[in-house]
Order: structure tokens, then C-alpha cells, then sequence
């Protein structure tokens, strides 16, 4: 299950074509399309057999460096050598090419169901070792980072810059150490103490005169004018004054009297009349916070233009503030469920189910065509083997390579292909490597050295020539020495002078006949057209025709007959030396005129880049934008409006079902002490508080009757399901709700238990199933 | 009492830092630091703490590091003049991640100060952790702003250390990498900076665990390249045994703590897994060294974690226990909807295994090893520090009042005191002898050899046991009196 969970961040394979291998992406973005699919945007990552061959190039010396860099590091330092890490066969130097990737920064759009499963690129550490990577399966490094568009190859690296622009000025670290007297600062310049934990009152004296100042500033409340319009109740003027600007002034006024507590309370009374403190969220009136939120509609989070528009008596940090109080009221949430709704189309994770093999095109219906069976010398094979490992017996075949060389991979290659891009062992079609290189778009298999010889000589001469047959691999500085290689050890001439011919034969492949196979080309010579089958290697040869007339020819013809046939007898085609002083005379290759780069102002230009480039720093580095692992959708956490969404969702159903309603009225400012309790450390009776104070709006409205529920003058506080305890902030109080205790009410009450009406008290939502208890509830619009 | 037991933590907060705004869409959000101030305030830990306001810094305090035309360049610019500074504003690379906003250079003045005055009180002993959330601007260089940072306060502060500590030792656990302090030290070895980060096409792209330093500096920059998805257990995995050796090989006298809290989990632009605890855990194992220690800000980016995280540290260092529920604030709804003080991380893969963790530090530890070894240094260190703490009391105390008897005990000379201590005592904080004593042997080599120098310095070592031993026996009595001075160790 979780393997099939596909979340924002993973490395996933990604089928495109059902031939080619699967292409690595990083999962960026999950999003919902209108149509209900799903599409991921991600990252890309190249293989080496997308490279362009320059870039292959680079790569091969980055890596051999790489190499040699790890080689050096052993041989200085011995005693660290794993002993498991013996140096790279060839093998898997072979294999470890298909294991490193290239990060680009392209980002693309793909649909989700093509993702084929989970893999790992981490950028390769040099304390690893490479061997780590082939022992895992489906885990794949990186070191260099490809653009696409520039075709550069580039280390993922800063650097850390050295010299006088950079570090600290020497002088400013002076070897001779300080005393104290040489510093001609005093402290007092530089800080300003506003609290000190040495004084000798206790806790709870600091405690009680936090309940004092606001106390303080809740009878200054009732005294404002404007705060009374504001906070009618007197809940509501004890939660203003519980804000946490009340307690910094407190806390202030105790350090300027130096923890004398007579003198600080007293300055709690100033002449002037008790000290009130309000912070931005109560200095604001409605029709300002009116005002703040179409701005906020209106221009976003940009204060400034939504200060100069809107509020331009307030300043910058007025509104600032303001901000981020206003967040925490509901008014905030409701915007946030508008958004959450939108983001709701991105999405975290998605759930793509195991691709079930459809029907793949490339696997092959048994052994459907051998054609030309006995063109690879291993005639006695019914087929061919996996040209990977070479075996002869699998579940499932699948058609590889170019569709003429009828090349097959049993079913554990063709996963390592599909995965990994290239074949397990150095294929004999080529030797360094089978590659479909994009450019031929056909899928046409090519090798190194084909490459090498494909490309412009001056590249060419960069690479090694190796020898492409099995077991040998000898490498020449340069091709005229291959070519006499191969002359001379392998009894081959190689076709050389004119690159064009050696790009028609992209396969370059070696093939070893039997002497049976020689037999039967000389005694049928007439069915099988030797020069015409070279010359169209897709002429299809008839096999069992040929076996059959070579059979009838055989059977008349002694031993001696049989060898004479095999004789072979040397074509005079000139010297060899003379064919490598001829290869060795083409230094300089005509470039084609279709492969002359355009010049780049000739170039077309795009109407709209879709990746500019980004802009260049004053070093002259680009400065890539950061592209974020995450969305930021992904952090807003749905559920963050749940406690406001929920009680709203109460309210109505408390509306509905007629059942009684605890009014929620303002929270106390700690949660752990109640208002009764702090009313009565204030000095004020606790009978004196209205305990359920109808919602004002932000215009004052005549007040409702309020009618005590269950006797106690208690903060109604909700507790969700877990537990935890969620204060409903003041300015957020409900709407408003008539109950009237009726005779009946009141005795519909007595019935009830004490703990059924206390369950009913704490859970209003739920239903009470007591006679008479319907229409009893009027709700005031 | 709590004075003894407990550490003196000064704490630095200026309340209008809350208000600086770097723009609609920028995940820097100086809030957070007063989100942070505020649960302080509920939670009753400020009261615990002396709290400063910090002063603005000046330009000239800003050129200790910075150059004197970017700093010119940070004072001008404005909103509204911007146009005219095209060119500089490209050079300084401030535009875009580092946006223009409204007072800019006041914001980089109080986080400045905040640093500086805290360095500044940890030199005059006065206390002994220092404390600043609205620091901590490690990407910053000395004339380029970079990621969110303009002024690069921690170096400022590392600076001011330096007058009073020949070597400082600073620690990143942000989870981008602490590039401008490392390049700002990177050539000299009296400032070791280690550095915990995500590496690998990530911000700044700098930190390689082959990046050890330049120069004179060779070895001493510490770079910890870490995947994604890092949890609490595999971060103090490499954290512990890291800080544990380089403590022991570089032997600092004072130790400057980034705390950036995108290293937890479920930031907005991080990608460990660390949680409130982890992420603290580091604060205490630094904590119990004992030294100077400065501990500044960062990044953090999910401001609610943010401030839960700065807060639970603050009890960390005043070493006091907090509750996991969080007490009422005016930010309260933000901490919906569990409204607790930690966090749980979340079930993202963990890409780096214990053998990755466990190569990166045989690697480290092998750099780490080719540091000179200065023994003789810290010892001479320690016996320091306890004597400057008395006499600073002292010279607090006012002549008025009667001495109590614990500052008159110190007064006698214990009689393991030899007759060199006597004039340490009196005069100052330090004694010019020893401080000699201390640099000079590494002065010496650096200056003899480029290349061979640590190792001709090692085998000195070798050569000497005897030193070594007695230098052990004195660092054991030094201990024994900082103990004394400083009464139940936590």
C-alpha cells in the first residue's frame, strides 16, 4: 500500500514509451485536473544516454576523475580502506554508468498513472562507495547538473570564496586578547534592561499583580467610552484586558519600580485614571477592520499600497500587527477554508495501483521471428539468447533494439533496461555500451565507438578506441591503430577512410561463424546471395532453406571435399599498411553543412521562454530560484479551522434540535483559571458577572435576555475529541440564542439526572431524548 | 539561590521586531520572534530571565565585518528610492530573495545589536548563556546579502567574542548551511564553525564535507552534508559524537549556536524531520559544557513550530521544565488544532542510513585529528574563568554593603593555590602570562611551516607525555573549583 503511495518529493520511474527505459522525475506538485485526473509536476533527471555526446564526454572525465579522486583517497590513507570495496571491475564500471543521473532544473507535467514505481537519487558523497549504489536496487546518484537549454554539465556546488572581499578583516581579530578596561563601551549602551529575575518577589506575588493590572484595565474599560461601545459586556472588557499587552506593561511597571509592589500598583492609577492598554486589535474600530479586509481582498498582503489606499492614517506597523492578530479570529478562518477549497486541487500523496501488465508492445510472441538466425554465429541456438546475459530460457522476451537486428531481452534484462537504461553486461553490440540514442528517435542502437566515429573526428579523438571484440577491449589512442588491430589480431579489416560508411553500419558487430555456417554459404551460394544479403541486411534469408539444400549438397561430399570448401582464400584488397597511412592522412574531417550549428542570432526566436534563463549575479553565477521541495499548500493543515468550523456547525444544530444552549462566552485568557476565580482576586464579587454574554456585533445591539443554564458562572470551553481544550477567542463569540426557562422547562430539568444534564451541558450538540423538551427553543435573528 | 543553580540567562527582544514585514509572499517572517516572546511571557519563563532591550547598531559596529559601502548601501535604501539603485542593489544581490522592505536597515540594527551586546555581555562575564531569536543571519557576507539575511550578526558576535576568547566555536544546526560565517572565518583557525545541512541542490549550495577551510583556516570549518528527511534520532546520532570531538580537538572557550528552525519537521522550506525535542536536544548537549554560549535565531519558516521550538530552547537553557500544553496568548489559534508545545514528526523517508552518517564522520574525525593539539591551552583556561567570575562579583558589589560570607570564602586562598594566582585575583579578568602562554604555542607553529605544522605539532605533543599529565592533574583541580563557585551543577 504504501508502495503505492506516491508522494510530493519522491524519485519515481516514469514510463513514456513502452520501449524505451523509464525516465526519472521527482515528484514537485500533485494536482487535480477539472477532469478528475491527476498530474504530477516534476523534476527531471537525464540519464547518460540522454546527454548530448559532448556532454557524455565531460561526464566520462568527471566520472574517471571521480574514480581516480577515490583511488588517491585509499592509497593515502590505507588503514580506511573497506575492505569490501575492492576497485570497480569492468562490469561494474558498466553498470555504475547507468546508475548516475544528471539533475536538470526542467520541470515538467506528466500524468500521475504513469508513474511505474519508486526509486532513490541522492546526490553521490564522496565517503560512499559506488558500489553501495549497484548492490541496491532502484537507487541512482548525481553529481553534476545538466541544463537542457545552455547543454552545459555543472557541478551542484557553491564555493566558499577566499580572499580580503570575503572573510574578516584580520585586524578586526587581534591576536593580544582584551581586558576589560580597554573596552571603552559601557553595557548600557548597548542593551537596556527591562526585566531581571533577581528581585525577591515570589511567583505568585508577580502572579497576583498580573491579575491586578488587569483588573486594572478592565475597570478602565468600563470607564472608556469607546471601549464600552466596544466590549458592552464585562466578559468581553476582561478578556481586552487580559491580552498580552496588559501583562508586558505589568511586567514593565514592576521593573521601573523595582519590584516594589505598593509602588507599581499605584502606578496602576495614575492621576489621570486607571491605565488602560490596548494593542492594535482593540484599538481598531469595525468599520476599520471592514476596511482592512477588502484591502486585504483587494491587494493581498501588500501594506503598504493597502495603507495608502485604505487606512492611511495607520502606520505601516499598526497594520502589520493588526495583521497578525486578525489571523487568529474567524474571520480569518472563513478566508482560509476559501483558499483550502482551492487548494484542495493539490494534492499530498496519490495512490497509483501496480502497472498490470497491458499489453506491452515489445514483448515478443514466442519465438516469432529468427530470421536471421545464424547472422549472430550461434546457430545452434533455436533463437537468439538475451543479448544481455545470454540466456536461453525466459517467461517473457521483449523485443530490443532496432526492429532489423531482431535483438531480444529476457524478463529480468528488460527490467534492468527499463530501469537502469542499458543492458547488464557490455553488450556485443558495441562494446562499451548499447545506447538508443535520441537523436536517432527510431530507437536505432548505436556504441561507443560508433559514437566516437558518428562524431566530429576532433571529438573523437577525446575517447579511446577500443576493440569491440569480446574478451579483447584493447584501447588505441588512435583509429588507423584500431583499425590495424583488428588487422592484424583479429584477421578483420575495418572499413575506414570515409565516415559515411560507418555510419550506415551503426551495429557494428562481430560475427563468428561455424564452419558448417562457411560450408553452407560456399554450397548455397545461389540461395542465400551473400552480396545481396550484405548489402540489404533487411533481406530476410530463408534458414530452414538453406540448412535443407546445404544438408542434400553435403551428403555427396567427403571429408576432404568439405574442407577444401572451408579454405579460405584471401581477397587481394592492397596492404594493410597502405589502408592505415590512409586512415592516418584524414586529420581533418568535412563537417556536413547539415550539422554546421545555426549561428545563435540566426537562431528562432521563442515568443515566450518558458525556463529563462535566471539572472546573473554581480559574480557573473546565475542565480537559480529555489525551487521548494514542497508546496506551501501542503502547510496549511486543513484541519486548522476545525474548532471555529466545528462550532459553528453546533450552533446550527443547536438551533434545530431545540436543546438547551450553554453560550459560549469570552475565554479566559489562561486557560486554567476561570474568570470567577480572577474577578474574586480582583476584589469584584463573582455574582456581579453575567455569565453567558450574548455575541455583540461590531455595532452595538440592544441586549437579549440571558438566563443562567446550569447555576455555575463558568467559561463555556469546548473540548474536542481528543481532549485538548480549544478557548473560542472573544471576538468570536456565536450567534445569538433566546432560551426561556419556562414552568415546563424547569421541570422538564428536574427529570433529568444530574449527570445526564451535566453530559448535556458539556456535549450540546447531542440530542435529548426528554419528553416536552421540542419547542422549546426560539432562536432571535 | 536560583542564581546558583540555575544558569544566567540574559535574553535579548526589541517588541517592535514583530512588525518588520519582508513582503507578501516571503516565507521570513520576523513575527515569529514575537510569537516566541509572547508564549515566553505565558509560560512564565520570562520572568526567569533578565531581558534586555538590545541597542541599534551602528554602521561602524557593521563594518567590523561588513564592508563600509554595503552597509552605506543597506542605510540608504528604501521602498521608495529603490529606483536609483539599480546597480548596487544587483551587486549587493538584494532584490530579490532579500527584498527591499520597510525599515530594512533598523530590522538588520536590532538583530545586529541583539548579537553584539550579547557577545558583548558574555566577555564582561556578566552572564553566562545569552540569548538572541532575532539573530542568527548566517547567510549573509561581508558586502552581499544572501537568503533572507542582510547583516551578518552571528559574525559580529563571534567578532566581539574574540577580543576576550582566543577561540570561539560556532554551530549551525539550520538546515541550510551557514556559509557566510564559514567564509567569513574561513581562513583562520581562532573560529572552528561546524555546520549541520541539507546538501545537494539545496540553498546556498555550499557546505561539502570536503570544504575544510583555507589557509591558516585549514581544518577548521566543518561542513556535515545531510539528505533529506533527517529524524531526531539520526541527527543526534551525528550531532553528539561530532560536537563531542571537536570540543575536545579545537577546545573552545566560548560556543555561538545557531538555532535555525527549518530544521524541523513540516517546514516551509526545509526537509528534515526533526522535532521540537531533537531540534532542543541539541541546545542542551551544547549547554552542558559549560562555556559562554551565545544562542541566536535562524531560519524557520512554518512560524508556528517556529516559535514552539524557540520557546522549549529558552526553558532548555534556563533549564527549567515546561508544560506541553500551551498556555493562552495572542497568538493562541495559531498552534491549532492540538495547541501544544511539541510536535510529531512526520512519516517522510529518512534517505540518510546509519552507514551515510556513520562514513561522513570517520571523515570528519579524520580532518578533526589533524588539528594541533593544544592541551596546554585549555587548561590554563578553566582555572580563568572561575577566577574572573568571583572578582567580577566582587567588583559588582557595592562597596556599601556588607560582603556575604560565600563572596568572603572565596577570598581565601584555597591550598592548592600557587603564588602566580595571587596577582590573577586582583587585577583584572586576565593575566597577561597566560594568556601568552596559551596562544603562543600554536602562534609559533603556524608560523614556522605551512604544510607540516600540525604534524611537527603532534609529535611535540607525543614527545612530551609528562607535561601532558601534569597539565591533566591541574585541569582536574581547576574543575573542582569552578565547581564550588558555581554549587549543584545541573
Amino acid at each position: 500500500m504504501t508502495a503505492n503511495m506516491y508522494r510530493v518529493g519522491d524519485y519515481v520511474y516514469f514510463e513514456n514509451s513502452s520501449a524505451s527505459p523509464y525516465l526519472i522525475r521527482r515528484i514537485e506538485e500533485l494536482n487535480k485536473t477539472p477532469n478528475g485526473n491527476v498530474e504530477a509536476k516534476v523534476m527531471c533527471f537525464f540519464r547518460r544516454r540522454d546527454l548530448p555526446n559532448p556532454l557524455v564526454q565531460l561526464a566520462d572525465k568527471h566520472q574517471v576523475a571521480l574514480e581516480e579522486e577515490v583511488e588517491n583517497q585509499k592509497l593515502k590513507k590505507p588503514e580506511i580502506q573497506d575492505n569490501n570495496d575492492p576497485s570497480l571491475n569492468g562490469k561494474q564500471k558498466h553498470q555504475l554508468k547507468h546508475r548516475e543521473l544528471f539533475l536538470s532544473r526542467q520541470v515538467e507535467t506528466i500524468p500521475a498513472t504513469h508513474i511505474r514505481g519508486k526509486c532513490s537519487v541522492t546526490l553521490l558523497n564522496e565517503t560512499e562507495s559506488l558500489l553501495s549504489y549497484l548492490n541496491k536496487d532502484d537507487t541512482f546518484f548525481y553529481c553534476l547538473v545538466f541544463d537542457p537549454s545552455q547543454k552545459t554539465l555543472l557541478a551542484d556546488k557553491g564555493e566558499i570564496r577566499v580572499g580580503g572581499r570575503y572573510q574578516v578583516d584580520p585586524a578586526q581579530m587581534p591576536k593580544e586578547l582584551e581586558t576589560p578596561e580597554n573596552d571603552q563601551r559601557k553595557l548600557e549602551d548597548l542593551e537596556t534592561l527591562v526585566w531581571t529575575p533577581g528581585h525577591h518577589l515570589t511567583d505568585r506575588q508577580i502572579d497576583q499583580f498580573l491579575v491586578i493590572s488587569r483588573s486594572v484595565g478592565t475597570f478602565a474599560r468600563a470607564l472608556d467610552c469607546s471601549s464600552s461601545v466596544k466590549q458592552p459586556s464585562l466578559h468581553m472588557s476582561a478578556a481586552a484586558a487580559s491580552r498580552d499587552i496588559t501583562l508586558f506593561h505589568a511586567m514593565d511597571t514592576l521593573h521601573k519600580h523595582n519590584y516594589d509592589l505598593a509602588s507599581a500598583v499605584s502606578s496602576l492609577v495614575p492621576s489621570t485614571g486607571p491605565v488602560l492598554c490596548r494593542d492594535e486589535m482593540e484599538e481598531w474600530s469595525a468599520s476599520e477592520a471592514n476596511l482592512f479586509e477588502e484591502a486585504l481582498d483587494k491587494y493581498g498582503k501588500d501594506f503598504n499600497d493597502i495603507r495608502q489606499d485604505f487606512l492611511p492614517w495607520k502606520t505601516l506597523k499598526n497594520i502589520i500587527e493588526y495583521y497578525y492578530m486578525w489571523k487568529t479570529t474567524d474571520r480569518y478562518v472563513q478566508q482560509k477554508r476559501v483558499k483550502a477549497v482551492e487548494a484542495e486541487s493539490k494534492l499530498k500523496q496519490v495512490y497509483i495501483p501496480n502497472y498490470s501488465n497491458k499489453p506491452n508492445p515489445a514483448v515478443i510472441n514466442n519465438n516469432k521471428g529468427i530470421v536471421n538466425g545464424n547472422s549472430n554465429g550461434e546457430v545452434a541456438v533455436s533463437g537468439k539468447a538475451c543479448e544481455s546475459c545470454n540466456v536461453t530460457s525466459s517467461s517473457q522476451w521483449y523485443a530490443w533494439g532496432p526492429t532489423h537486428m531482431q535483438c531480444k531481452l529476457c524478463h529480468t534484462c528488460w527490467q534492468y533496461w527499463k530501469k537502469y537504461g542499458g543492458l547488464k553486461v557490455p553488450s556485443r553490440i558495441g562494446e562499451g555500451e548499447s545506447e538508443v540514442k535520441k537523436k536517432s528517435g527510431s530507437g536505432n542502437v548505436s556504441d561507443e565507438d560508433s559514437v566516437s566515429e558518428r562524431a566530429p573526428s576532433s571529438l573523437a579523438s577525446h575517447r579511446p578506441h577500443r576493440c569491440s571484440i569480446i574478451g579483447c577491449g584493447k584501447e588505441f589512442k588512435l583509429k588507423t591503430q584500431l583499425a590495424r588491430h583488428y588487422a592484424t589480431v583479429h584477421g578483420l579489416a575495418v572499413r575506414a577512410g570515409s565516415p559515411r560508411p560507418i555510419m550506415k553500419t551503426r551495429t557494428a558487430f562481430y560475427l563468428c561463424t561455424t564452419p558448417l555456417t562457411r560450408i553452407s554459404r560456399r554450397l548455397c551460394r545461389a540461395l542465400m546471395q551473400t552480396r545481396h544479403a550484405a548489402r540489404a541486411p533487411f533481406w530476410a534469408i530463408n534458414v530452414p532453406a538453406i540448412k535443407q539444400e546445404c544438408q542434400v549438397q553435403m551428403t555427396g561430399k567427403s571429408l576432404a571435399q568439405l574442407k577444401e570448401l572451408l579454405v579460405y582464400r584471401k581477397k587481394d584488397r592492397g596492404s594493410v599498411t597502405a589502408i592505415a597511412t590512409r586512415l592516418g592522412q584524414y586529420k581533418e574531417t568535412v563537417t556536413p553543412e547539415w550539422l554546421i550549428l545555426t549561428d545563435k542570432d540566426k537562431m528562432p526566436k521563442a515568443e515566450v521562454v518558458a525556463f529563462p534563463k535566471p539572472p546573473k549575479a554581480a559574480d557573473g553565477s546565475l542565480m537559480y530560484e529555489r525551487v521548494p521541495n514542497k508546496p506551501e499548500a501542503e502547510k496549511i493543515p486543513l484541519n486548522n479551522m476545525s474548532p471555529h468550523l466545528k462550532r459553528r456547525a453546533i450552533d446550527e444544530v443547536n438551533g434545530m434540535d431545540g436543546h438547551p444552549v450553554p453560550q459560549q462566552g469570552p475565554p479566559p485568557k489562561r486557560s486554567h483559571k476561570d474568570l470567577a476565580n480572577l474577578a474574586q482576586q480582583a476584589g469584584l464579587n463573582p455574582n456581579a458577572m453575567v455569565p453567558f454574554a450574548p455575541y455583540i456585533g461590531p455595532c452595538p445591539r440592544p441586549r437579549q435576555i440571558i438566563s443562567q443554564l446550569n447555576g455555575k458562572a463558568r467559561i463555556a470551553v469546548t473540548r474536542s475529541g481528543s481532549g485538548a481544550k480549544q478557548v473560542l477567542s472573544w471576538m468570536e463569540a456565536p450567534e445569538e440564542v433566546l432560551f426561556r426557562s419556562t414552568e415546563h422547562v424547569k421541570k422538564v430539568r428536574r427529570q433529568l439526572t444530574t449527570p445526564e444534564l451535566r453530559r448535556a451541558a458539556r456535549k450540546p450538540w447531542r440530542k435529548l431524548s426528554v419528553k416536552g423538551l421540542e419547542d422549546m427553543v426560539v432562536v432571535l435573528d | 539561590m536560583q542564581a546558583h543553580s540555575k544558569k544566567r540567562v540574559c535574553y535579548y527582544y526589541d517588541s517592535d521586531i514583530g512588525n518588520y514585514y519582508y513582503g507578501q509572499g516571503h516565507p521570513m517572517k520576523p513575527h515569529r520572534i514575537r510569537m516566541t516572546h509572547n508564549l515566553l511571557l505565558n509560560y512564565g519563563l520570562y520572568r526567569k530571565m533578565e531581558i534586555y532591550r538590545p541597542h541599534k547598531a551602528t554602521a561602524e559596529e557593521m563594518t567590523k565585518f561588513h564592508s563600509d559601502e554595503y552597509v552605506r548601501f543597506l542605510r540608504s535604501i528604501r521602498p521608495d528610492n529603490m529606483s536609483d539603485y539599480n546597480k548596487q542593489m544587483q551587486r549587493f544581490n538584494v532584490g530579490e530573495d532579500c527584498p527591499v522592505f520597510d525599515g530594512l536597515y533598523e530590522f538588520c540594527q536590532l538583530s545586529a545589536g541583539g548579537s553584539v551586546a550579547a557577545a558583548v555581555k558574555l566577555n564582561k562575564q556578566a552572564s553566562e548563556i545569552c540569548i538572541n531569536w532575532g539573530g542568527g543571519l548566517h547567510h549573509a557576507k561581508k558586502s552581499e546579502a544572501s537568503g533572507f539575511c542582510y547583516v551578518n550578526d552571528i559574525v559580529l558576535g563571534i567578532l566581539e567574542l574574540l577580543k576576550y576568547h582566543q577561540r570561539v566555536l560556532y554551530i549551525d544546526i539550520d538546515v541550510h548551511h551557514g556559509d557566510g560565517v564559514e567564509e567569513a572565518f574561513y581562513t583562520t583557525d581562532r573560529v572552528m564553525t561546524v555546520s549541520f545541512h541539507k546538501y545537494g541542490e539545496y540553498f546556498p549550495g555550499t557546505g561539502d564535507l570536503r570544504d575544510i577551510g583555507a589557509g591558516k583556516g585549514k581544518y577548521y570549518a566543518v561542513n556535515i552534508p545531510l539528505r533529506d528527511g533527517m529524524d531526531d534520532e539520526s541527527y543526534e546520532s551525528i550531532f553528539v559524537p561530532i560536537i563531542s570531538k571537536v570540543m575536545e580537538t579545537f577546545q573552545p572557550s566560548a560556543v555561538v549556536l545557531q538555532c535555525g528552525a527549518d530544521s524541523l519537521t513540516g517546514d516551509r522550506l526545509g526537509c528534515f524531520n526533526l522535532t521540537v525535542r531533537g531540534h532542543g536536544k541539541c541546545v542542551e548537549f551544547v549547554k552542558k559544557y559549560g562555556m559562554p554560549f551565545l544562542m541566536v535565531g535562524g531560519g524557520g519558516y512554518t512560524i508556528r513550530n517556529v516559535s514552539r521550538c524557540w520557546t522549549y530552547e529558552t526553558s532548555v537553557a534556563l533549564g527549567t521544565e515546561i508544560a506541553n500544553e500551551l498556555p493562552y496568548n495572542d497568538y493562541f489559534e495559531y498552534f491549532g488544532p492540538d495547541f501544544k508545545l511539541h510536535i510529531s514528526p512526520s512519516n517522510m523517508a529518512n534517505q540518510n542510513t546509519t552507514e551515510y552518517l556513520e562514513k561522513i564522520k570517520t571523515r570528519l574525525f579524520e580532518n578533526l585529528r589533524m588539528l594541533p593539539h593544544a592541551p596546554g591551552v585549555q587548561v590554563q583556561a578553566i582555572p580563568e574563568d572561575a577566577v574572573r567570575e568571583e572578582s567580577d562579583d566582587d567588583d559588582k558589589a557595592n562597596p556599601d554593603e556588607r560582603l556575604t560570607q560565600a563572596s568572603l570564602d572565596k577570598r581565601i586562598v584555597p591550598d592548592n593555590e600557587f603564588s602566580d594566582s595571587e596577582d590573577e585575583g586582583e587585577g583584572g579578568r586576565r593575566n597577561e602570562r597566560s594568556f601568552k602562554g596559551r596562544k603562543r604555542p600554536r602562534l609559533d607553529t603556524k608560523t614556522t611551516g605551512e604544510g607540516n605544522e600540525e604534524k611537527v605539532k603532534s609529535d611535540g605533543d607525543g614527545a612530551k607525555p609528562e607535561g601532558k599529565t601534569e597539565e591533566k592533574d591541574e585541569k582536574v583541580a581547576s574543575s573542582d573549583d569552578a565547581k564550588k563557585d558555581t554549587a549543584p551543577n545541573p
